[in-house]
């Protein structure tokens, strides 16, 4: 079985009819058949199981279809799955404890395949005296083809061993003696082979802006070249948006135009003011369109574990309520690919991308333009900040969800201009920065959830004739607000940590002092 | 895992050669598939042209004291695997019992290959005793090979009389026609016209068929060295229409 086969290179200046013949002066060794099988590895959009050091691979042999998660350097094998074809989620497979293991690696992203070999066999058998199979060879030759008209592109030859069950000895002695061939071992690195010739390099994705700014570029400059890096991010998460199936593309997707829109507001001054307000305005439609969509995905996710605490008749009865929400969720994604797919959107698309390439200037020049970045970057963000601070103190323990509401997205326009800019400053500044605002952040986030949440049981409660349904509802709704309490009730705590004196200071060392003594 | 036991008190009814071409097809499916030679006879593990011994004996086994992954030996075939005989088997209803349960014995036996294997086929030698019953527990199916003539048909009543009287496991018990001789005219009459205690009964038969009996020369499924064959047709249906009664 695949678990304690052994693989080995065969090289390039070995003739494998040699090889061959010097086993057949020990054993009695039988040509099988040859066939043609093929490998497809899998991976999610952002490499995560690459990332996480293993590798997904689908074998397609004659018509078995096997699937094994492997670690990645030795090759030792995780799992094979008892799967004939690989899950685009990991939520579609049964559950236990595989679901749970590839969930923690690729959580809600969707497996797709990355890169796709060709694979020529030769099965020998070594025989006992009742021309009994005891041991499996494979000479396996490895192939990419970029594709059906192009040339088959050979990334080398493999000979592998694969025991017989209840034949330990035989295999033994079998592979002991290819042993004295000084074959070198195979590491499992095939997919990584493959992705060399197809040119793509593993692992490259990062939905992360890493924007590297010259503090003495003028601000219309820096500005161009954050936008231009957002929008980069949303045409790379388009086409998994319009599937649809995997949420974190279009969760990406999204939090690029929020960005994008916070920089149109808040980096003010900057670009001219019709450039900034027709942008602004056609974002703002695409932002509209996404709410809906990431609210329910959101939603969906969290109902699992608003359920477990109701018994499973009230989980039962909640059958209308998710299937409510998918529906709802399918419509709104509708019309988000609608726009998306039209000849509307793809004019914008490509105006904007033309517009934020030129290096042209505009004749009339807003009177930010020309401004060193690192000038307006400490200017802005300290006064985010300031108001913040000032919308922050104000909460007591009766200020309304508005408020709240409030504060969270002003935290947010802070916390992404620190992105925008994060290259101007020391990295262990920006570091210190992020984690102060992080707690306090995700109880903001949390707060607002749990709202949103609510009102979309709510809002299902107004129109459902099933009354086992609301009475489950009403039970969510119930707990809903037992964890809103809780959570508001954190927030003080949260925030005191985030206005600590040693804070402030930290920050005024940053965005006042540090350039200042450049 | 199900677990399909070929019985029939009758011997040379074709019971190990539904067994091994059996396996031998779910296993071309994919599935994992253990087959176990319980006769101490060893010809389904001639077919599979393994040694029909086991290693420390066959008491041992049935004690629980080997490992039985330790003894499954991997045939030809990629997903087969094959439990072989010993000939100590012949004592087989002694050694199960001086166990605790002997009718629960083969089942408990089974129960830790539960992960590995999809399918696990039983095949039993011709006789009705304790064996059997642990067989009969253990079982999902029993398949019971029939040969269409009135003798045959009485076997199969007492089996279904016996099982009744036992009460014991939850097996499903599904005969059909082995060795239909279509010149023969009783074979034809009870194949076209099966008789209402059989409402079980598998549509698919097997015919009586000289392939089947060169397996003993090739030591191989039919599909193997005969894969065009009516025979091997026959095998392939019968599979296809037990295949969904395991779900
Ligand atoms: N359909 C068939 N057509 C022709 N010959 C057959 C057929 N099925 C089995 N045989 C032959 O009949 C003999 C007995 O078959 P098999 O060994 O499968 O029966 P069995 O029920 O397992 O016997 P036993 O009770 O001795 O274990 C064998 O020689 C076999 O080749
Ligand atoms: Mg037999």
């Amino acid at each position: 079985m695949l678990h304690n086969q052994h693989s080995f290179v065969i090289p390039e200046n070995q003739g494998v009819i040699e090889l061959v013949s010097s086993l057949r002066k020990n054993f009695s060794v039988r040509l099988l058949a040859e066939t043609v099988n093929k490998r497809v590895f899998y991976d999610t959009f952002d490499w995560r199981l690459y990332k996480n050091g293993s590798v997904l691979e689908q074998h397609n042999e004659g018509s078995s279809r096997k699937i094994y998660w492997r670690e990645g350097r030795q090759g030792k094998l995780k799992i094979q799955l008892g799967l004939s074809k690989v899950p685009y989620l990991a939520s579609e497979l049964p559950a236990g404890e595989f679901r749970q293991q590839l969930h923690s690696v690729i959580s809600v992203r969707e497996l797709t395949p990355r890169v796709r070999l060709k694979i020529k066999r030769q099965s020998l058998a070594v025989v006992d005296n009742n021309e009994k199979i005891v041991v499996r060879l494979y000479i396996d030759k490895y192939l990419y083809q970029p594709s059906k008209t192009r040339a088959a592109r050979a990334l080398g030859n493999r000979l592998t061993i694969v025991p017989v069950k209840g034949y330990a000895d035989d295999y033994s002695r079998v592979e002991a003696s290819i042993l004295e061939m000084k074959l070198p071992p195979a590491q499992d690195n095939m997919m990584k082979l493959a992705l060399v010739a197809k040119g793509v390099s593993a692992g490259e994705y990062s939905s992360k802006l890493n924007i590297l700014l010259d503090p003495d570029m003028p601000a219309e400059q820096a500005l161009k070249k954050i936008l231009l890096r957002l929008l980069e991010i949303m045409k790379q998460n388009t086409a998994g948006s319009i599937t649809g199936r995997d949420i974190e593309f279009m969760h990406h997707y999204r939090v690029s135009i929020r960005k994008t829109r916070s920089a149109l507001k808040q980096v003010k001054g900057v670009l001219p003011q019709d450039i900034s307000e027709k942008y602004n305005n056609f974002f703002s439609m695409l932002g509209k369109l996404t709410n809906p969509v990431r609210d329910l995905d959101v939603f969906l996710v969290q109902l699992e574990n608003y359920q477990q605490d109701l018994g499973s008749a009230a989980q039962q009865a909640l059958q209308p309520l998710c299937e409510h929400l998918m529906q709802s969720r399918a419509e709104a994604q509708k019309k988000f690919v609608e726009e998306l797919k039209s000849a509307e959107y793809r004019e914008n698309i490509k105006q904007w991308c033309n517009y934020l390439g030129s290096s042209e200037k505009s004749d009339t020049p807003a009177e930010n333009a020309d401004r060193a970045v690192y000038k307006l970057a400490d200017e802005l963000i300290w006064e985010i900040y300031q108001q913040a601070l000032e919308q922050g103190n104000a909460i007591t323990a009766d200020s309304k969800a508005k408020e709240l509401h409030e504060l969270r997205k002003t935290f947010k326009k802070l916390r992404y201009l620190i992105e925008f800019f994060r290259s101007l400053y020391p990295t262990t500044m920006v570091r210190e920065f992020t984690q102060a605002l992080t707690g306090l952040q995700d109880n903001l986030g949390e707060l607002n959830d749990l709202d949103v949440h609510a009102a979309i049981v709510r809002g299902f409660i107004k129109q459902c004739t099933d009354e086992k349904a609301v009475k489950a509802c009403k039970k969510i709704i119930k707990s809903l607000k037992n964890q809103l309490h809780k959570t508001r009730s954190e927030f003080a705590a949260c925030y005191a940590d985030f206005a600590s004196a040693d804070n402030h200071n930290r920050f005024r060392e940053m965005f006042i002092d540090y350039h200042a003594s450049r | 895992m199900k677990i399909i036991a070929i019985y029939n008190i009758k011997g040379g009814v074709g019971k190990t050669a539904t067994a091994v071409n059996l396996s031998y097809l779910a296993s071309l499916d994919g599935a994992n598939t253990l087959l176990w030679d319980l006769d101490p006879q060893g010809a389904a593990s001639y077919y599979c042209r393994i040694k029909p011994k086991i290693k420390g004996g066959g008491k041992k086994l049935v004690e629980g004291k080997i490992d039985i992954d330790e003894v499954v030996k991997g045939t030809d075939y990629e997903n087969l695997d094959l439990l072989p005989a010993d000939f100590s088997y012949r004592n087989m209803d002694m050694f199960l019992q001086s166990t605790k349960q002997p009718l629960n014995r083969l089942n408990k036996l089974l129960g830790p290959l539960a992960e590995e294997y999809d399918y696990v086929f039983l095949d039993c030698p011709p006789s009705i005793s304790a064996a059997s019953e642990s067989v009969f527990t253990a079982a999902d199916i029993l398949l019971v090979p029939t040969i269409p003539t009135t003798l045959s048909l009485r076997t199969y009543k007492q089996i279904m009389h016996f099982l009744k009287q036992q009460n014991t496991g939850h097996a499903k018990v599904l005969p059909f026609f082995v060795m239909v001789d279509g010149r023969k005219k009783m074979h034809r009459l009870i194949v076209q016209h099966p008789p209402s205690f059989m409402p079980t009964l598998l549509k698919s038969y097997i015919p009586y068929a000289s392939e089947v009996e060169r397996m003993g020369t090739h030591r191989a499924p039919v599909a193997i060295f005969a894969p065009g064959s009516k025979a091997a047709g026959r095998y392939q249906s019968l599979w296809n229409e037990l295949r969904p009664q395991l779900w």
